[in-house]
């Protein structure tokens, strides 16, 4: 009784597994972003203006102080302080610029950004939201334009980073990026046992690693589909030329090449065997197309073409705690479905047999 | 290990197989020579992009249906016949070899005939002939492996061949497509040394994991 009742409990890793994506779906899709700044208006402007910027904040809390400090920062020493604020809603707010004459670079636009500076919400950024037109070129004096504040507030709630262009979107990061790695893991995994299969001869091993390789095929086209859709909303298409999305679909095309392969072929002994190799060579093929040559080519990706990459400021501790938990959530999940495909396969090995010896 | 007279007499066995069913061979060059001229005939005038694409395409179509041959004519008592003169490297290197060098005369003939009927748009010709001897280097094992590998399936071999080989070769056909443009002067790119070596790499990475399995595909 003991023994059946131990058949039906699922293993400790694969709840694991589970507690975890639980943790990763509920925490990565709860807990709120950072204020950020979703748009000003006017973009432009001229030395020697007046402005007022009408600002839209993104969960921001405005109402909540009587006067909010924000920065036009032209570049490391230099910025323009507000004069006033006035706060319409938590998410709209007015400020008042002078900007002076001269500016102290000789650039024909120069590009600032808006720092707002909240004893609330923290210190935010619209990084060159507003371009200002320089009619007089030449240097002023260093202390006119010395208006940036001596320290900037904080916001230490716990909060996803807010970026611009991203939004909420940034989610995804738990979700994109880690199938990407959870599917290498399982490939991994998949040429081991093909590895093992060539040595042993055992059935055993065929069946791991083509189970192994077909989960990784759906993590791979669920990694696709997430990233269409955050391509959808970030760069506005579901399809770019970018050389990460097409290399991926050949690695995508590789491995559905090896599911044909293996419904080509009747004679188990052979299919194991064939596939195996197929599997190690795809493997080592697919190495210069993930690793080399996206490298080369520029990639609206981050980490390409001047973008920060994984582990810059992109992915903060806050993204951490969730980014990771992930990866290993969905291999465990990935070995869990293995498990379930494996032992398919050998009920299927084993009708195949019986046929075999009986027919 | 590997003795090469025993790889010489492979080839020439080849050869010889290959110049007494002289259509087959012919037949090839023939189809090139064809889908060249259509080429021209629907292009008209041609610039160097289209040049260099159509020229790798080209060779790509009608390099398959002749590398899936070299392994489809062998019985399966030749193979075993095999299995007892010589080790598997020895075949693997030789039948490397020969499709090679069919691609390689395959690509000139190719490129004579483009050259002939669309111009000459080459303007570094040790670029072209070093990345394109490379490209052709990698085509030739990938396709090696991959035809040996359709071969012992039951269904259409060329279908199999085209859908297992096609994903497989598209790194150094994008490569040697690039050093192809460099070498036309239509790109300029101060890195593509760096690419001829990428090349260089894929072709020994590949060589190696070919060397590896082809014992273990050989058997079966």
């Amino acid at each position: 009784m003991a023994s059946l009742k131990s058949k039906y409990q699922l293993a400790w890793w694969k709840w694991l597994g589970v507690i975890i994506m639980l943790y990763v779906i509920i925490g990565g899709l709860a807990i709120p972003l950072n204020p950020g700044i979703l748009s000003i208006t006017p973009q432009n402007s001229r030395t020697g203006d007046t402005v007022l910027i009408s600002v839209t904040g993104y969960n921001t809390n405005f109402l909540s102080e009587k006067k909010i400090d924000a920065y036009l920062k032209v570049d490391q020493y230099y910025g323009i302080k507000s004069l006033y604020s006035d706060a319409l809603s938590d998410n709209s707010i007015h400020f008042a610029f002078a900007i002076p004459q001269q500016l102290p670079t000789n650039q024909k636009q120069v590009p600032a950004s808006l720092i707002i500076n909240s004893a609330v919400d923290g210190a935010f950024v619209l990084p060159e939201g507003l371009f200002i037109e320089n009619k007089d070129i030449g240097r002023i004096s260093d202390n006119e334009l010395r208006q940036l504040p001596e320290k900037y507030f904080t916001n230490n709630a716990f909060r996803f980073p807010y970026r611009n262009i991203l939004h909420e979107t940034i989610r995804n990061t738990f979700f994109h990026v880690a199938l990407w790695f959870a599917m290498f893991i399982l490939l991994i995994f998949s040429v081991v046992y093909s590895v093992r299969f060539l040595i042993t001869k055992d059935f055993d091993y065929d069946h791991k690693s083509s189970s192994y390789t077909k989960v990784a095929i759906l993590y791979g086209i669920l990694g696709i589909i997430t990233g269409m859709i955050w391509a959808k909303f970030t760069w506005n298409t579901f399809w770019t030329n970018d050389v990460k999305l097409n290399m991926t679909a050949i690695s995508i095309l590789i491995y559905l090449a090896y599911l044909l392969l293996r419904t080509s072929i009747n004679d188990e002994d052979k299919k194991a065997n064939v596939s195996a190799v197929y599997n190690i060579f795809a493997f080592v093929a697919l190495i210069p197309l993930v690793f080399v040559i996206p490298r080369m080519a520029d990639s609206l990706h981050p980490g390409n073409g001047g973008n920060p990459a994984l582990g810059g400021e992109d992915l903060d501790n806050t993204l951490r705690l969730f980014f990771y938990p992930s990866i290993i959530g969905l291999t465990l999940l990935g070995f869990w479905m293995t498990e379930i495909l494996v032992r398919f396969q050998r009920l299927k090995h084993k009708i195949y047999l019986y046929h075999e010896t009986n027919v | 290990m590997v003795d090469v007279n025993k790889v010489r007499q492979i080839i020439l066995k080849d050869w010889k197989v290959e110049s007494r069913q002289s259509f087959a061979i012919y037949g090839i060059l023939l189809f090139a020579a064809t889908t060249v001229f259509i080429v021209f005939k629907s292009f008209n005038s041609i610039n160097p992009r289209e040049w260099s694409i159509l020229l790798w395409i080209i060779l790509l179509f009608s390099g398959l249906n002749a590398v899936l041959k070299s392994f489809l004519q062998e019985k399966k008592e030749t193979w075993s016949y095999y299995y007892t003169l010589f080790n598997p490297i020895e075949i693997l290197i030789s039948k490397l070899f020969y499709n090679f060098l069919f691609l390689a005369l395959l690509f000139l003939l190719i490129t004579i005939l483009m050259n002939v009927f669309m111009g000459n748009p080459i303007r570094f010709l040790p670029m072209f002939i070093s990345g394109n001897i490379l490209g052709i280097i990698g085509v030739s094992i990938v396709f090696t492996f991959v035809s040996l590998v359709s071969a012992s399936i039951d269904g259409s071999h060329h279908t199999m061949m085209a859908v297992l080989s096609m994903p497989l070769i598209l790194p150094i056909i994008l490569l040697s497509l690039k050093v192809t443009q460099v070498s036309t002067g239509l790109l300029v790119d101060t890195s593509i040394y760096t690419d001829i070596w990428l090349l260089f790499g894929i072709d020994i990475l590949l060589f190696g994991v070919v060397l590896i399995l082809f014992p273990y595909l050989w058997r079966a």
